[in-house]
């Protein structure tokens, strides 16, 4: 229920609609949001970055919370860790969600032994989480090319071209992989697969299941997951480190058993890194559509092995997260809602950015107006902005929010709040990290053995995710990551060392460097900031 | 902010605690110093983790729901509950040529369902009851179109005297629907092309392109 006090603010969003259906808001010009991202992006925010010190990627920029836990010693005693392998496997697989769950898939099929450990139970993740749907070029009037232009202007052209080329060529493949283990995608009606255009598209490309694609893929995946004899799946037990051999090369990991508090190693041939992204690390302070457990810590161990990482200075962040019940501070409402005309409105009951802006510029165009005083306060001194939901009701029929977007109306309606009838007070959330681990059309970084799929990699999307890219991400690279890796089954991998977290916890010391973190970070510090 | 702030009374895991309001059951958990990991994953409400029993006050009956999504009130007895084991079939969809035939030999306790409609507390709002009762009577179709939003909590089949998992009964019948359906045509068409490489030269192309010439490219065929 909105406190009473809200009700004057609410009042002027439904007093200044009919004025707002008139209007048009025009596009800006590339140079006018250049301008307005370079003054209100959080990427373009210098004083939230610094350059690495340490390790492959110094001089580097990314953001103090990522270099935070870089430049760190982990509190972990290695002196009380075993290193003499509880299991031996060919491909150790970490992170249960869509990337991590298709990369075991696959390293199964060529014949290797799987192991595949996660932090929570396996398929929470970002991947379920996943609304609005994946691209793939299969639309008539689309093809594999006009996917790799859109793509790498959706990335400010800094994507690496061939990991793009793999990811649109893979793109119709794995839509067929996934009709084949039973996931099935919304049809029109002669039976083609229903694609819809979205933001930064050129021609219809999105793919989806209702409004809920990524749970009803991660459902079917983890289903599959269970009738395979060679993976095993050890849930509540995250990687804290990795480990490699005398030549440097990885070799299985350090995982943590969350119940019985104790540490083991598994050793493998080759290790795929699956463990998502770092929305969890709240980046300058911004709440987070992502799940409890992605806090990045791929990052940290992958660093510590003498990864390279790429762009790990661009976030995206979704324009509209809620703001209002705290309760549910952070979590996504779909850009759906803006594309079929739900306008984002100001204090003043003002329209101040084309609600179809690229999400960068949306999220900017959002921060400007509550920095500049046109926010709406809550209690708790949260700022936001209005997406005029009843608008929507209005224009596409009674019902049609319940019908089109029945989780969100559903939670909303738990505390009293009809969004059909009410607007709903939202502001940028941290959505995804563009940039991660760099690997190559494989899936390997530049540490031999060591694999990387999905959010934890980098080099794809280059400063600009577009929407639906990350779920064809997770399955091409996934699938890629998985049969590179089996290639791995007959190699010798050598004895378990953690020379390299020595080798680099000296490079730290001679730089004089001594802060100790909990890194990587494995669950985000709960702090109840409502009291 | 401290001063402004309703306290309330509630009894969390059988223990009477005092609370400021608007905290949702896992924040009052971690905020009285339970380490929950176990049930908690997306805190969206998306992934069916958390799930809790609870009895508000003066209610007469014990209901169920989201512990991410549930915020506590005055006189609210509320736990977590446990993961509820349920029964998965093992089956091959690979080797299936017509999978929903096998639906009585996968999940033969599907038929005895008498539809007592004790399952009928999805915190999705599903109707849980008629979804197997359409799965018993082969409406396959139906079945499946209502089970979209099921986030695999298992509520429904904690509930079931018959030991029915509805939530997995329910996904066979999804994969196994899906799996029937026609090919899409317009997918078959792509991967004809893909195979017969042609696209090859003009990725290849584009992905030689020096950067001005891709941007300059890439611009035209947006307009385009
Ligand atoms: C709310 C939301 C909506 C989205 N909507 C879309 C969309 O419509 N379209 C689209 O394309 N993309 C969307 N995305 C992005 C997309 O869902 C994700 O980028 C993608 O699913 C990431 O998949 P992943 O497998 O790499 O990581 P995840 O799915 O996050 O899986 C990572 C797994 O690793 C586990 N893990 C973490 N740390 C460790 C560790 N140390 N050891 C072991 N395991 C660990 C986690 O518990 C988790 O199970 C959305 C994201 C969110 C959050
Ligand atoms: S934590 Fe995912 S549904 Fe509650």
């Amino acid at each position: 229920m909105y406190p009473d006090d809200m009700f004057d603010a609410i009042e002027v969003v439904t007093a200044s609609r009919e004025k707002r259906k008139q209007e048009k808001v025009a596009n800006l010009s590339a140079e006018a949001a250049e301008r307005l991202l370079r003054k209100f992006h959080p990427d373009y925010k210098e004083s939230a970055f610094r350059n690495l010190r340490a390790g492959v990627n110094r001089g580097a920029r990314t953001t103090h919370e990522i270099a935070d836990l870089l430049e760190a010693f982990s509190d972990l005693d290695y002196s009380k860790i075993d290193l003499s392998p509880e299991y031996d496997t060919d491909v150790l697989v970490l992170g249960g969600g869509g990337a991590g769950v298709t990369a075991a898939l696959f390293a199964e099929s060529m014949g290797a032994r799987v192991v595949l450990a996660t932090k929570l139970r396996l398929g929470n993740s970002n991947t379920i989480m996943a609304l609005g749907g994946m691209q793939a070029s299969v639309d008539e009037h689309d093809s594999p090319v006009r996917h790799f232009c859109d793509t790498m202007t959706a990335g400010k052209f800094v994507g690496r071209r061939d990991l793009v080329k793999a990811l649109v060529e893979d793109g119709p493949r794995v839509v067929k992989w996934l009709l084949d283990t039973g996931v099935d995608f919304d049809r029109d009606e002669a039976g083609n697969l229903l694609t819809k255009k979205a933001g930064g598209m050129s021609v219809p490309r999105l793919i989806s299941i209702g409004d809920h694609t990524g749970l009803n893929i991660m459902k079917v995946l983890k289903d599959e997951i269970g009738k395979r004899d060679s993976i095993e799946v050890s849930e509540f037990t995250p990687a804290v480190e990795l480990t490699t051999n005398q030549f440097g090369e990885c070799n299985g990991a350090i995982l943590y058993d969350l119940g019985r508090k104790r540490h083991f190693t598994v050793r493998a041939k080759a290790v795929i890194l699956a463990t998502g992204g770092s929305g969890r690390l709240h980046m300058q302070g911004f709440p987070t559509s992502n799940n409890f457990g992605a806090t990045g810590d791929a990052l940290v161990i992958a660093y510590r092995a003498g990864a390279r990482l790429e762009g790990v200075d661009s976030f995206q962040y979704h324009p509209t997260g809620v703001m209002f019940p705290e309760h549910m501070v952070g979590v996504l409402v779909t850009e759906a809602i803006r594309s079929i005309g739900g306008h984002l409105v100001n204090a003043r009951g003002e329209r101040f950015v084309n609600e179809l802006e690229t999400r960068d510029v949306c999220a900017a165009a959002i921060i400007r107006e509550c920095e500049s005083g046109n926010g709406v306060t809550t209690r708790s001194g949260k700022v936001g902005i209005w997406l005029d939901t009843p608008l929507v009701e209005e224009t596409s029929g009674n019902g049609f929010l319940r019908k089109r977007f029945p989780s969100l109306y559903r939670h909303l309606v738990r505390v009293k709040i009809d969004i059909s009838k009410q607007p709903l007070l939202v502001f940028p959330t941290l959505h995804y990290q563009n940039g991660g681990i760099l690997i190559d059309e494989k899936g390997e970084t530049t540490v031999k053995n060591l694999f990387v799929a999905g959010e934890a990699a980098g080099g794809i999307h280059g400063r600009n995710r577009a929407m639906g890219n990350a779920l064809l991400d997770i399955f091409v690279f996934g699938r890629r990551a998985g049969l590179a890796a089996s290639t791995k089954m007959f190699n010798d991998p050598g004895n378990v060392t953690l020379n390299h977290v020595h080798r680099y916890y000296d490079r730290l010391k001679s730089l004089r460097i001594s802060s100790v973190a909990k890194s990587p970070t494995l669950f985000p510090e709960f702090i109840v900031n409502k009291l | 902010m401290h001063n402004d702030k309703t306290m309330i009374i509630i009894q969390l895991e059988g223990r009477k605690i005092r609370l400021p309001e608007g905290l949702t059951v896992i924040e009052a958990l971690w905020d009285t110093g339970h380490d929950v990991k176990r049930g908690v994953g997306c805190l969206s409400g998306l992934c069916g983790a958390c799930t809790v029993a609870f009895l508000e006050k003066g209610g007469k009956k014990v209901k169920f729901g989201l512990g991410c999504q549930k915020v506590v009130e005055e006189g609210l007895n509320v736990i977590m509950l446990p993961y509820f084991p349920s029964r998965v079939a093992r089956y091959l969809l690979d080797v299936m040529e017509k999978p929903l035939e096998h639906l009585p030999e996968i999940y033969p306790e599907l038929y005895t369902c008498n539809d007592c409609k004790a399952c009928n507390i999805c915190p999705e709002w599903i109707n849980v009851a008629g979804v197997m009762k359409a799965a018993k009577d082969a409406d396959y179709e139906t079945a499946t179109e209502h089970i979209m939003d099921c986030i695999m909590c298992g509520l429904c089949a904690s509930r079931c005297p018959k030991g029915i998992a509805p939530q997995h009964v329910a996904l066979f019948i999804q994969r196994a629907l899906a799996k029937e359906r026609l090919f899409p045509p317009n997918l078959q068409k792509r991967l004809e092309e893909l195979e017969s490489f042609q696209f090859d030269a003009d990725l290849g192309r584009l992905a030689a392109m020096v950067d001005d010439e891709l941007e300059a490219h890439c611009r035209q065929a947006e307009g385009g």
